[in-house]
């Protein structure tokens, strides 16, 4: 019987925490949830938060970004002279924990800015509470066109420092028919949001200038292409991988070679990790450079590498880091007087300009449907060693 | 005589000492109080509870936690009734969860352009995942324990299935694929628009329409269970074939079994759908039938209260565990919590207390000595208290490899304490605790998003070897 | 024509890893009658012991040995590995259950999943570890193998294959010719009998996991030659494994070897002729078919009780 009052014990221990722990959730003077959006914070305690999946299936994308997003707070917290904390929010990949976690950085009144969410589904499920409490965000890889271009959009507290699907879609599809003079390309998406809209924009591209496009699609879970690979005709010019997961892509491009196909490997922005991706011969798109390949960037790329050794640099990270810095150095520009406001920031987003952007060049701002400015694609086609060589 | 469950040994008889007893302890005067309440006063006090969770509290945060959890009960509620009441294993229980949340959808968006009146929609979506809940269950005429639980489970992943890939089927958009069908239409009462949020801020009306549907909801399970119907299940339950002999009729049960608990389940979904203005497939996958099989199991299947406090617990638990500095409130307090209960007498917990805090200092300033980085770090908070700890665990400045081996070391240690007993037990407890301070500071803190997980597979896999039958739950001897 | 025949080296390829995985589920399910969901995550455990054996000896293009050999002892030491993880799993969180109702070690299992694959997670990152088996002896193990016109196995498919046959072979010996293997029989087929005959059940149960879980060790070496580890593979190849050992009839040592091998088939060919998409519901719709009609399985025995 004894055990059952050290349960009891327990039991009250955690009630007493989880009461604790909503009475510290929250100020405890709050007249009216309105308020939380027009407080005045003092930008000292300003805090931005980063919504990605960190666990389950995309856990490597989230974890990616959480790396990057943390180092471009403390670089940017030195250059800027200011003092801004991070938040990290799990999705799972999960839209409903999206709408969640949102709610939970609205009702903190000191969160000026969200760095994602990572996810297009994401981006849907949590729009509506950021918009209604005019908290901005600006995501670094949800690139599904419907979000901003169309006639159901977000809302216009959402920004992405990447550009769209309708973007890498055609361009990806010109490349294939101007350089590798495709006839026949073999599209295979993976069942995801990301890659059905990137497979059905380039599809239809190259459905227009008459190249003919078989489908196929296999679940992200599949990691044995071998049935896959058999199936593609061996007068396929191109097989186009709009992926998410280079490891995924690799095992493609060695199953295919494994066979005997001799169709080439194109594979989206999702599949560019010059780590993991390192198929001699196969081409892949990406919207900016390898910043491992640009001067301007060596210290920086350097400071990363110190703070997580044993990593390679990979395409999810750097957007990262460049929402980051959009984000902070419009609360920088917002605070005045020594205090910050949602709406300020908000305002301030779109008016910052950065004449080192991290990808190349320099960041312009905007453009009207809250797009990056002169977004164009990169075409890289990977070397013997691994290395990725700009191409298109 | 030994409370322990027997075949031939009635549990009701050996307690019969203890129920003339009065309670002793601490608590005792105040438990036997509240026992001895009628059912639905003590139910009426802690949905009291829960309603008064505004006033406390202003966040909309706190107020959307809430509502998660009460839909997490909503869930166990009837996940109860089929494997705690009706002793049926099934694994498909989210998949009518999902259906109910997409059948919402079908009826309220614009994915067919029908806005059905709200109530009109939720008693169909109720009655049609009953009726799911009816034709999963005909298959378990013919089956039994397992080979249930293996049939359901694959349906689940059909119902997965279809729904990521439901965007032709016959050249018909069903469920618009991976991304799921958005702007489903809020909650209309009485002709009154139930606003989702207000300026961003959860509304707060959603927490009681909620709270009112798990009124409902626990009103009708306790009568059903409370009736012929819910004797029957026991029967059914305790052993099938015996129930049979006495001419119950088990199929027509276990089909009742499966209908209450799928309609209970197609409720929740309706809620689900509503609040979030959307159906997405990833919020079915096995992950989360998993997370509502350990509230549970946790808290005593067959038992409603014991299944309601296993949901708060899990999920408040889980939201807690993501912000570094809660979680570690939660650890510490956890590791005290459990050491005040179960180290006895008093004398040995002074022990063991005292000794972990001298042997913590002791090593610390060794390894200070002996190399000034293998204290150079600092915790992950910045507060007084994360200051304090600091001093007393050794945080070195980097530790790359070595914390690979400083978490199997402590999973040694744990495993091995658990096999020794007695005095030694109580000594090897304290270096024990330090080096769960040290790999909690320097391994789990930094990622608190992977160790809520791995906090919730321990607590199961501890609570189930210690208790099996869960918190409230009843021990039982399973007849095979 | 050809085609057809690479599709049948696939799913011979596919299944071999799947009966691996499936022999566990269904040894233990036959003694113990656990479901035991932390099988799939001993498998993910193995492909990373692999992997860390991979790169304690030099990685995939600069081995200190005769990669051969790199690729033996990465099976061996996988194999041994998880055989001890499967040993402390059991005794931990499956013998204090071994009275308790059949829903506790269930549960047990679930959290031993979890703690398994975030553990995983913690230490080795989410991030995808790749064994590079297309660089071994310069591309040999893919290059290499038996060409027959458009048709290509190539080594590496051989080589599992044929291990996976080997072990097959081994474990039947095991189960059939040998004083443990009958003792593993009686226990599966009664166990308080085969107590009161004098075997030491608890111990009939610590072999049977250490061999259910060695093999799935060697599985995950297997997959990972071809594709890659992650924390999270076990949850898949659980869920096929499971299935397969459904399939075969569960608690029948040949029913898995079966279904494992049907399966990896089954998928091979919907995944080939008909869509991708929907061979995962093919698979299902056939299963449920099946339960519904034969819920033994294939190998497996009617389960008659006595009252």
């Amino acid at each position: 019987m004894k055990s059952r009052t050290g349960l009891f014990a327990l039991l009250v221990a955690f009630a007493a925490l989880a009461v604790v722990a909503a009475a510290t959730a929250s100020p405890a003077k709050q007249a009216r949830p309105v308020a939380a959006s027009a407080a005045a914070v003092p930008c000292s305690s300003a805090k931005i938060a980063l919504m990605a999946p960190l666990t389950g299936d995309a856990g490597f994308l989230g974890v990616e970004q959480l790396s990057w997003a943390k180092y471009a707070v403390a670089v940017q917290n030195k250059l800027l002279g200011l003092k801004v904390g991070l938040y990290q929010g799990d999705t799972q990949l999960d839209p409903a924990l999206a709408s969640t976690l949102a709610q939970k950085y609205v009702s903190d009144p000191k969160t000026m800015a969200i760095i994602g969410p990572s996810t297009s589904g994401g981006v849907v499920a949590a729009g509506p509470t950021l918009d209604a409490a005019g908290l901005v965000a600006i995501s670094p890889s949800a690139t599904r066109t419907s979000l901003t271009i169309g006639g159901a959009t977000v809302g216009k507290f959402f920004y992405r420092d990447v550009p769209n699907d309708a973007i890498q879609g055609p361009s990806d599809a010109n490349y294939m028919i101007k350089s590798l003079k495709a006839k026949k390309v073999y599209i295979i998406d993976d069942q995801e949001t990301y890659s059905t809209g990137l497979a059905d924009a380039a599809g239809a591209a190259l459905k227009a200038k008459g190249v003919t496009v078989i489908r196929d699609s296999v679940s992200q879970s599949v990691t044995d292409f071998s049935s896959i690979v058999t199936k593609i005709p061996g007068d396929t010019d191109v097989v186009f991988l709009p992926w998410q997961q280079p490891p995924q892509a690799q095992t493609f491009a060695q199953q295919m070679a494994e066979q005997g196909k001799k169709a080439k490997i194109f594979g989206s922005d999702g599949t560019n990790a010059p780590g993991k991706f390192t198929f001699k011969g196969a081409y892949v798109s990406n919207f900016a450079p390898d910043i491992t390949g640009i001067p301007a960037d060596k210290a920086l790329v350097a400071g990363w590498l110190k703070l997580n050794p044993g990593q390679k640099v990979g395409s999810f990270g750097p957007p990262t880091y460049g929402a980051v810095q959009i984000a902070m150095q419009a609360i920088k520009q917002a605070c005045v007087g020594g205090k910050v406001t949602r709406a300020a920031v908000m305002a301030q987003v779109p008016k910052v300009r950065i004449k080192q952007w991290l990808l190349g060049g320099s960041w312009g701002g905007f453009t009207a449907t809250h797009d990056p400015v002169g977004a164009k694609f990169y075409i890289f086609q990977i070397q013997g060693d691994g290395s990725y060589k700009l191409v298109g | 005589m030994s409370t322990e469950p027997g075949i031939g040994r009635d549990e009701w008889v050996a307690r019969s000492e203890e129920r003339r007893q009065r309670r002793g302890g601490f608590f005792g005067p105040g438990s036997e109080l509240f026992m001895r309440l009628p059912w639905w006063v003590r139910w009426g006090m802690f949905v009291a509870l829960v309603a008064l969770i505004p006033a406390i509290s202003s966040s909309g945060y706190v107020r959307r936690v809430a509502f998660d959890t009460l839909l997490y009960m909503l869930l166990a509620l009837g996940l109860n009734v089929v494997v705690g009441w009706g002793g049926l294993l099934d694994l498909g229980y989210v998949a009518f969860y999902g259906f109910g949340a997409y059948l919402y959808a079908w009826l309220s968006s614009d994915q067919f352009h029908l806005h059905l009146p709200t109530l009109l929609t939720v008693l169909l979506v109720v009655a049609a995942t009953a009726f799911l809940g009816f034709l999963v269950g005909l298959p378990s005429r013919r089956l039994s324990g397992d080979y249930l639980a293996i049939v359901t489970l694959f349906f689940l992943q059909a119902f997965l299935t279809i729904m990521i890939n439901g965007e032709s089927i016959f050249g018909v958009n069903f469920t618009n694929g991976a991304n799921g069908i958005a702007g489903v239409d809020p909650f209309s009462l009485f002709g009154h628009k139930l606003v989702v949020a207000h300026a961003g801020i959860f509304n707060v009306w959603y927490l009681y329409v909620a709270l009112a549907f798990f009124v409902v909801v626990l009103v009708a399970l306790r009568f059903v269970n409370d009736s012929r119907t819910g004797r029957a299940w026991r029967a059914l339950r305790e052993d099938p074939l015996a129930a049979e002999l006495m001419s119950m009729p088990v199929n027509r049960l276990k089909l009742m079994a499966f209908m209450f608990g799928a309609a209970t389940a197609g409720l929740t979904g309706t809620l689900f759908a509503s609040l979030n203005g959307g159906v997405f497939p990833a919020s079915f996958a096995l992950p989360y039938l998993i997370t509502i099989y350990a509230m549970v199991i946790l808290g005593g299947a067959g038992s409603q209260a014991g299944v309601v406090l296993g949901a708060v617990l899990v999920n408040v638990l889980l939201e807690v565990l993501r912000s570094p500095q809660h979680s570690r409130w939660v650890f510490y307090a956890a590791v005290l919590a459990a050491l005040i209960a179960f180290v006895r007498p008093w004398k040995w917990l002074a022990v063991v207390l005292g000794g972990t805090f001298l042997f913590g200092i002791a090593v610390r300033v060794s390894l200070h000595a002996l190399h000034p980085a293998w204290t150079g770090g600092s915790t992950q908070g910045s507060d007084s208290v994360s200051r304090l700890i600091g001093h007393w665990v050794a945080i070195p400045t980097s530790l790359g490899s070595g914390k690979a081996i400083a978490y199997v070391a402590l999973i040694a240690m744990i495993l091995a304490l658990t096999t020794l007993k007695g005095a030694t037990r109580m000594i090897a407890m304290i270096p024990t605790i330090y080096m769960g301070a040290f790999v909690w500071e320097n391994v789990l803190a930094p990622k608190p998003e992977v160790t809520r997980f791995i906090l919730l597979g321990a607590l199961l896999v501890g609570v189930m070897t210690t208790r099996p039958q869960g918190i409230l739950g009843q021990s039982r001897v399973e007849i095979v | 024509m050809s085609n057809f025949v690479q599709f049948l080296v696939d799913g011979l390829t596919l299944g071999s890893v799947y009966a691996l995985v499936a022999l566990g589920y269904s040894m233990v399910y036959g003694i113990l009658k656990l479901l035991n969901f932390a099988h799939g995550d001993v498998y993910m455990i193995g492909a990373y012991i692999g992997y860390g054996m991979l790169t304690a000896l030099g990685g995939a293009t600069k081995p200190v040995i005769s990669i051969w050999l790199v690729m033996v002892l990465m099976f061996l030491v996988a194999m041994v590995g998880c055989a001890g993880l499967g040993v402390a799993i059991e005794r931990f969180a499956y013998r204090p259950l071994r009275n308790a109702p059949r829903i506790a070690p269930l549960i047990s299992a679930l959290g031993v999943s979890f703690f398994l694959e975030y553990s995983a997670q913690l230490l080795f990152g989410a991030s995808h570890r790749q064994y590079n088996a297309f660089a071994f002896g310069g591309g040999a193990l893919f290059f290499k193998g038996i060409t027959w016109g458009p048709l290509h196995i190539s080594l590496l498919r051989i080589v599992i294959i044929c291990s996976a046959v080997l072990l097959m072979i081994a474990l039947t010996l095991l189960v059939n010719r040998t004083q443990m293997g009958k003792a593993m029989r009686a226990t599966s087929y009664d166990r308080e009998a085969a107590a009161m005959m004098g075997i030491d059940v608890d111990r009939i149960i610590v072999v049977t996991f250490i061999i259910g879980s060695a093999l799935a060790g060697a599985a995950g070496v297997m997959f990972a030659l071809r594709a890659d580890a992650s924390p999270l593979m076990g949850f898949n190849a659980g869920l096929k494994g499971f299935t397969a050992a459904v399939i075969g009839g569960i608690g029948s040592i040949p029913g898995a070897m079966l279904g494992g091998i049907l399966l990896g088939l089954f998928e091979a060919f919907t995944q080939g002729y008909l869509s991708g998409q929907w061979s995962d519901l093919f698979v299902f719709a056939i299963l449920i078919v099946m339960m519904i009609v034969r819920p033994t399985g294939l190998l497996g025995k009617a389960d008659i009780k006595k009252v």
